[in-house]
């Protein structure tokens, strides 16, 4: 995430953009697993590709857990690979 | 001993005496072996998330045990041979488990550490875990 500058050049629009919270963390939800597919399906968009973090905003380790989960429900058939 | 959790799918169309048949067996496989079942549940039928054997439909079965890699290897050799059984995954739990331990009682200490020194003011705490 960039850092809020203080400064900007003129002429260059302003807008604030919200810092991006880990849902993780702040729920404080501990255990990221694989069977929990409502949990997961949040994390998995349309295309049914795993959601970036520069987009959902998870924090690295969670990612790293969260990315694992969803390979292991995609391998047990609760989470698609594709859609077709 | 490690704790492992075996998830299979069965044919939707197999009746349900098939089913406890296979879960007998592999009771059987793991309590021989020297294993213990911890639990075995069957979740029932759902959707499959995308096509298998042109199925869409599974029956879920999850047993979680406490078991060696031998026991294991058994049980997915018995279940790769079982026509009614369309897939199957075991997963190693005990890492898991000890990793939530860990959390928990870091908590636990930081509870502790928190009520002792009452300095910090209630408003800061909440950001200071926002952060974390």
């Amino acid at each position: 995430m960039r850092s809020p500058r203080e400064k900007r050049p003129a002429g260059q629009k302003q807008y604030y953009r919200r810092k991006k919270v880990c849902k993780f963390c702040v729920e404080r939800i501990d255990s990221i697993n694989y069977k929990d597919v409502k949990l997961l399906s949040q994390f998995v968009p349309e295309r049914a590709k795993i959601m970036p973090r520069r987009i959902s905003g998870v924090c690295s380790p969670h990612q790293r857990l969260l990315s694992d989960a969803i390979k292991k429900a995609r391998n047990i058939a609760l989470l698609p690979f594709a859609t077709e | 001993m490690r704790n492992y959790e075996i998830m299979f799918i069965v044919n939707p169309n197999a009746v349900e005496d098939e089913i406890d048949k296979i879960n007998a067996q592999l009771e059987a496989v793991i309590t021989s072996g020297g294993g213990q079942i911890q639990k075995i549940e069957k979740m029932g039928k759902r959707r499959l998330a995308y096509e298998v054997d042109r199925l869409r439909e599974g029956y879920y079965v999850l047993f979680a045990t406490a078991a060696n890699g031998d026991i294991v290897k058994e049980c997915e050799r018995r279940l790769r041979v079982m026509d009614a059984v369309i897939k199957y995954i075991t997963v190693r739990v005990d890492d898991d488990v000890r990793r939530l331990e860990k959390i928990r009682k870091y908590r636990q200490k930081r509870a502790a550490r928190r009520g002792s020194g009452a300095a910090a003011s209630a408003s800061g705490q909440s950001i200071e875990e926002a952060m974390q």
